[in-house]
């Protein structure tokens, strides 16, 4: 087990080492020169020299990213300033220290994507337990043709409709605003009420489509007969039998849906303005500030390549017949 | 004479289908006694386990009932699904066909048994474990109380099966319905079984309703056999009059299907 864990360790250091070197040549080598950039409109070709000479854009590529990398651990200089580790760079646009921004900014996308999972989870798989349960009734077809209404609707659509009825017409919610939980957990929680809804539907019907799906394939099991034929209470049944072999698989979806949303919800963040990574993302694509996309490329690839070992982990622990291949 | 322990009388199944309700299997009658082996023979789709899945009321959704189930002369048929969990498995046990889909994959053995038991019985979890463990003992797994721990894809398909009887002999059961039992098994694990069958019916006098296709088996254990053929009870009598003398055509037709050794091969 532990050589197994210790495998799955080295290949995230391999597969985020490629991110790295991908989003590196994407970005500072196919687009725009970022000392022109950062030069400005009225610049001479000196100060262009200058600036390539501080960020080390004259050296080798290999050299550049090098630098990128062992500054992320160890630190680097750019001229005179000292960027101590961890170092991302200095963003061109408001030399706000990149790792900074990432860190002021993850705790909104944490609190965006912890908020959404729970209102999903919940309505997902009581939603397709109900359905599966009570399959083919009004029930059943009324919720997954919701469903099939959700999924197909787009975040940005429902996020606008949302403000427009709740904040606009009816004025039941604020517009969001960045209060801290600890300041006002009212207001903090009205704020982040939307985003969770707009961020969970999505997810929501997806998850019970699934659930519903699992639910119906466990029910038809054979050691779901035996079960009944053994005379357990129907929570029993349901909770053993039914629930735990349709969630299991979920798991591994929730897992990887999950660690995709840490790295930011781009399009609810920037709706609802809220300051979280996606926003950031948003950001500085529109500006090219190439730091800061490379910053948050990386964190997103972190987060899902994490996100895949820690379900991979939960698996072998939830499925027995996992466990012992692994083991 | 007093009353056999389980009798059935006129049972009739009737399933919705989508041209219409359907008899999977029609005026149904035979008694199992205790300590005796009822053999109930058919082909696939003959209605077999239509009548096993009625006795204990776990019939496909929208399935009709009509007749009688008794078990110690109380009315078993028309019960509600709640007042039925006290008899399955308790009363009345059942095990099925493909031991390895038939136990759940996510549990071990032992608390597939001991959750069978405390529902029945109550009692601590512990106290449960030890019954697990001596259930496991009395079907001569070796190594029970390692074994208890174990989950079902670690045994093989014969000691699985025999993880199953264990299950369903763990409350001590006065019927116990095996339904196909052995046909997911290779020979000399059938017969093993079928002889672990015989040794337990022998210790705890249950009564056995023993569901196949194979009259090689059922000839070998059953008392009486019942042979039934789409829903239709076709023959009913002590397993001697039916295998010697059948006096049903399909059953002579069954007979003849099984293949003898001293047959002779057209070349």
């Amino acid at each position: 087990m532990t050589r197994y864990i210790l495998g799955r360790l080295g290949g995230v250091v391999v597969i985020l080492l490629a991110v790295c070197l991908f989003t590196y040549l994407i970005f500072f080598k196919l687009s725009p020169d970022p000392a022109v950039m950062i030069c400005g409109k009225t610049c001479t070709p000196e100060r262009i020299d200058s600036i390539r000479d501080v960020l080390g854009l004259n050296q080798p590529l290999l050299t550049q990213f090098w630098e990128f990398l062992s500054g992320i651990f160890a630190g680097r200089d750019y001229g005179s300033v000292h960027c101590s580790a961890p170092c991302l760079g200095y963003s061109f646009q408001t030399n706000e220290s990149v790792w900074s921004m990432l860190t002021a900014r993850l705790p909104v996308s944490i609190t965006v994507a912890v908020g959404a999972a729970v209102l999903w989870l919940l309505a997902g798989v009581i939603g397709g337990l109900v359905s599966a349960v009570k399959q083919g009734t009004w029930w059943d077809r009324t919720g997954m043709g919701l469903a099939l209404g959700g999924v197909s609707v787009p975040n940005y659509v429902l996020a606008l409709v949302l403000q427009y009825v709740l904040v606009v017409k009816l004025q039941v919610l604020p517009f969001p605003s960045a209060v801290s939980f600890v300041d006002n957990p009212l207001v903090w929680f009205e704020s982040y009420l939307m985003p969770w809804v707009v961020l969970a539907v999505g997810y929501a019907c997806l998850y019970a489509r699934l659930t519903r799906s699992n639910v119906i394939d466990t029910l038809a099991e054979n050691y779901y007969r035996t079960a009944r034929a053994k005379g357990l209470s129907g929570a029993l049944i349901m909770r053993r039998h039914a629930l735990r072999p349709a969630l299991t698989p979920i798991t591994t979806i929730f897992g990887m849906d999950f660690a995709g949303l840490l790295g930011g919800a781009l399009i609810t963040e920037t709706v609802f303005g809220l300051n979280g990574i996606g926003k950031l993302a948003a950001d500085s694509i529109a500006k090219n500030d190439q730091p800061v996309i490379m910053a948050v490329t990386l964190l997103a690839a972190f987060f899902v390549v994490v996100g895949n070992v820690v379900v991979d982990l939960l698996y072998t622990a939830l499925d027995p017949r996992v466990r012992v291949v692994s083991a | 004479m007093s009353a056999a322990l389980f009798v059935v009388d006129n049972l009739t199944v009737t399933l919705p289908t989508s041209s219409g309700p359907v008899d999977v299997v029609k005026n149904v009658s035979f008694t199992v006694d205790r300590d005796e082996t009822v053999g109930i023979v058919g082909e696939s789709g003959s209605g077999k386990s239509m009548t096993a899945l009625a006795v204990l009321g776990l019939l496909p959704r929208g399935a009709r009932t009509s007749g009688s189930v008794k078990l110690d002369g109380a009315e078993l048929l028309g019960r509600s699904d709640r007042e039925l969990r006290s008899v399955r498995g308790n009363a009345i046990s059942m095990v099925f066909q493909d031991p390895l889909s038939s136990l759940n994959p996510y549990y071990t053995v032992g608390l597939q048994i001991s959750e069978m038991y405390r529902t029945h019985r109550g009692g601590s979890r512990s106290a449960a474990r030890k019954v697990a463990i001596e259930a496991l003992e009395r079907v001569h797994i070796p190594d029970a109380a390692r074994r208890v721990d174990h989950y079902p894809h670690q045994f093989s398909g014969g000691m699985r099966q025999r993880v199953m009887i264990a299950m369903a002999l763990c409350c001590s059961p006065s019927l116990l319905i095996a339904d196909e039992p052995t046909t997911a098994l290779d020979v000399t694990v059938q017969a093993q079984i079928l002889e672990l069958l015989a040794e337990l019916q022998a210790t705890t006098g249950a009564g056995l309703m023993f569901i196949t296709h194979d009259l090689a088996v059922i000839s070998s254990i059953a008392r009486r056999v019942l042979v039934m053929r789409s829903g239709d009870p076709v023959e009913y009598g002590t397993a001697e009059q039916v295998f010697s003398d059948p006096r049903h055509e399909y059953t002579r037709m069954l007979l003849d299907a099984v293949p003898r050794i001293d047959d002779e091969v057209a070349s």
